[in-house]
């Protein structure tokens, strides 16, 4: 990909310009809304007239209000590694956050991280089985069906074990000991902060970052990007902030780690149609991917936005990913099963996120449940008080039998009975001849009360695509050459997770390429 | 303390009015005056301003005789010249007449902006008018400073009056489901300010993704509105 736009960029100048002109051209035809990016302009370059069209629509800033070293765009968990990093090299790092709170998507995500190893090796002293970097990041290729950028996914298997020691050590991070095997994972290597929640991880790194010295400005909007011409370096950024507009001029570079667009429902309709508007989501409001947009209107590219993944599990009315929902994703390695309202499965439990997602919307029939016991709870990374409190709200139905449990969740028992009873086989015989489930030994029979049940249904959750990285987290513009002082990291990014994402690879994937946006952002002269 | 008048009294106004002395409007104090207060005579406010100095500390405390003074006379209606009392050169300084005190720099926007605050102030539906009620001044939340168009409020500020997290957290701790407790958010330490609006409506942000959860707030709008509690702050 490099080697191909190095080439295209030693073509001519003139080309250039008229590429990115018919570049946006056609991006403006496939996307929606973005006629609030075309009315503002990109960049250098009128989109609408014919070929004197190089007339600047807005020009830099005569005057800047202020000068940064590193700027982050956002305070998720990108963003905070990022700064974390940045200012730990000696740059003065400020972060942007738009929202009122920090934290963004990261803050209320489900708090499960993929790495192969951790600082108290867990899956070797509880048995197990094996990992590897390798291993990691040949089931990450492989659930993204090899959309995925090889050399960056070997960057997020690499990287997840020291990011994930590093919060432990540095930050205080508190991590379940417990590790569990989630959908499209082949080992027992997805970890759980004891929070139950990302804010475990991003009071962890935002405990590093303000330690040395970067800071947060929250209600601080950036609106555009500023970059001269094709050939510049990114100038700086304009922000709304509450006392009013501002431009700030960067001294060694932008980051942008924005998240991704999962709350814009034109856009992600208009990359993906079949993400339909009455899809819930479990995402903050703040996930609107404007961001994204600046950057492809100053030359960044980008790729694979079509490809939207639900999570399976989500709170069937408001599309709220809570404690809870996080169960039926982390109790599979462990016996879970997913039941239709019919009382029967319908799935590989050990499926992917999207075979997940569509299995249940095939099935039209709203909403499924995960059928689990008490004895998987704790090994789950479950507590006994997370579930009591899920019942008091009336996530979780007890029971005492598979009978009783399934009068609460208005099945027919009989076939309830039926489905657990052949499960149960199925992990004796190491085999599933229903859904050929890869059965461990690990996973316990549903035999002994008390048997609980939990309501799911997908709800959208992540944007796989988005701006085009190199390996040192550099942003590629549309000709493959690096977009001098502009990094991205996060969900913002694309080409990591390639079509489909795996449960747990999120957190890891922006905090690894988080800290690599941060150190070379400081290392700019 | 801040200044503000009614300024749509006019232009024609605008001179005389800015040489407005109590005595136009008061021909005697001692029925405005608290009971034990000591007789006052005087034509303007340097009457006052021999025992009540300017507040310089600016603590977090209700200060009544500057509440009592500017809702009395910021309110709509009854508006009296910013300059009746005090002095003010534009982007320089604000002060108070018969005092060499310096309150601040507000420029010609900030003293329109600070009219239309005051006016708000003494009559809204906001926690500033509630605040104005209880002799709660703006320094008290905004620390001595002159407040400008954006600015916000620390948290420690609020916490001064109203008790530290933990007691807040254990009054709205909701019984049916304790962790729904808009004080011990899982979104971590929140700035007050997100919910609660001096200048304008309060509005519950867990609302925003918690679309089914029922829950009120003090000076909030439509479902969201709950009847002040009108307790004192600790």
């Amino acid at each position: 990909m490099e080697k191909d736009g190095k080439n295209k960029s030693s073509s001519a100048t003139e080309t250039k310009k008229e590429g990115l002109a018919m570049n946006r051209r056609d991006l403006l035809k496939t996307s929606l809304g973005i006629g609030a990016v075309a009315a503002a302009g990109a960049f250098g370059f009128h989109l609408t007239g014919s070929k004197a069209e190089a007339a600047p629509l807005r020009q830099l800033p005569k005057k800047w209000d202020e000068e940064i070293d590193v700027v982050i765009v956002g305070s998720g968990f990108a963003g905070l590694a990022a700064a974390a990093e940045a200012a730990a090299a000696g740059a003065k790092a400020v972060i942007l956050e738009k929202m009122p709170t920090y934290g963004g998507n990261s803050i209320i995500n489900g708090g499960v991280y993929a790495s192969w190893d951790d600082e108290y090796h867990l899956r070797q002293k509880l048995n197990l089985g094996n990992d590897s970097v390798e291993q990691h990041k040949a089931d990450t290729l492989k659930g993204g069906d090899f959309y995925g950028i090889p050399d960056l996914v070997e960057i997020l298997a690499k990287g997840a074990t020291p990011a994930l020691n590093w919060m432990i050590k540095d930050g205080g991070l508190k991590i379940r000991q417990t590790v569990t095997r989630a959908g499209g994972h082949t080992a027992y290597r997805t970890h759980t902060c004891v929070e139950g929640v990302g804010r475990g991880y991003t009071e962890a790194i935002k405990k590093i970052a303000e330690g040395k010295g970067a800071k947060v400005r929250l209600g601080t909007e950036v609106t555009w990007i500023w970059r001269k011409d094709v050939n510049s370096p990114v100038a700086g950024v304009e922000v709304k902030t509450p006392k009013g507009k501002k431009n700030i001029k960067i001294k060694k570079a932008l980051i942008l780690a924005s998240g991704g667009f999962s709350r814009d429902i034109k856009m992600r309709a208009a990359f993906n149609p079949g993400i339909v508007p009455e899809f819930n989501c479990t995402n903050h409001p703040g996930a609107t991917g404007e961001m994204l947009r600046f950057a492809q209107s100053i030359g960044a590219d980008s790729l694979q936005l079509a490809f939207i993944q639900l999570y399976p599990f989500a709170e069937p009315e408001t599309g709220i990913l809570d404690t809870p929902a996080v169960y039926p994703f982390n109790g599979v390695g462990y016996g879970l099963v997913y039941v239709s309202k019919k009382g029967k499965r319908f799935v590989n439990e050990l499926e992917r996120r999207d075979v997940c997602s569509f299995a249940q919307i095939k099935l039209g029939d709203k909403p499924t449940y995960s059928i689990f016991n008490e004895q998987m709870v704790t090994k789950m990374g479950g507590t006994k008080e997370e579930v009591e409190k899920g019942i008091k709200k009336g996530r979780f139905i007890k029971a005492a039998t598979i009978a009783e449990l399934a009068g609460k969740l208005k099945m027919p028992a009989d076939v309830l009975q039926d489905t657990i009873k052949k499960h149960n086989q199925y992990i004796k015989d190491g085999k599933d001849p229903e859904y050929n489930k890869p059965m461990t030994k690990s996973m316990i029979l549903l035999e002994e009360g008390p048997f609980y049940g939990i309501a799911q249904w997908p709800a959208v959750h992540h944007t796989m695509g988005g701006l085009r990285i190199n390996k040192d987290a550099q942003v590629i513009d549309i000709w493959g050459a690096p977009i001098p002082r502009l990094y991205a990291a996060g969900e913002v990014t694309g080409g990591i997770h390639g079509s489909n994402r795996l449960g747990s690879n999120a957190i890891p994937d922006c905090i690894v390429f988080g800290r690599i946006a941060g150190a070379n952002a400081a290392k700019e002269k | 303390m801040l200044v503000l008048s009614g300024g749509h009294a006019g232009a024609a106004s605008k001179d005389s009015a800015s040489k407005q002395s109590c005595a136009a409007c008061h021909s005697e104090f001692s029925s405005l005056l608290p009971k034990a207060h000591p007789p006052v005579t005087g034509k303007d406010v340097t009457a006052c301003t021999k025992c009540h100095a300017p507040d310089k500390e600016a603590k977090a405390k209700p200060k009544p005789y500057a509440a009592r003074l500017h809702l009395s006379h910021a309110q709509p209606g009854a508006e009296v010249d910013c300059l009746a009392c005090h002095t003010w050169k534009p982007g320089k300084t604000l002060g108070v007449k018969g005092t060499k005190a310096n309150l601040g720099v507000l420029s010609k926007e900030g003293m329109e902006e600070t009219k239309k605050i005051f006016a708000s102030w003494s009559s809204s539906k906001y926690l500033d008018a509630h605040h104005g009620k209880k002799n709660v001044t703006c320094s008290a939340c905004h620390e001595g400073k002159v407040p400008e168009q954006g600015d916000s409020v620390e948290n420690a500020r609020c916490l001064a009056c109203h008790g530290d997290e933990e007691k807040l957290a254990k009054k709205t701790e909701p019984k049916d489901f304790p962790d729904r407790n808009p004080h011990k958010s899982h979104l971590g330490t929140v700035n007050c300010t997100v919910c609660h609006g001096a200048h304008k409506a309060s509005k519950i942000y867990c609302l925003d993704c918690h679309k089914n959860f029922n829950m009120k707030i003090p000076f909030g709008e439509g479902p969201q509105a709950k009847p002040a509690a009108g307790g004192k702050a600790k």
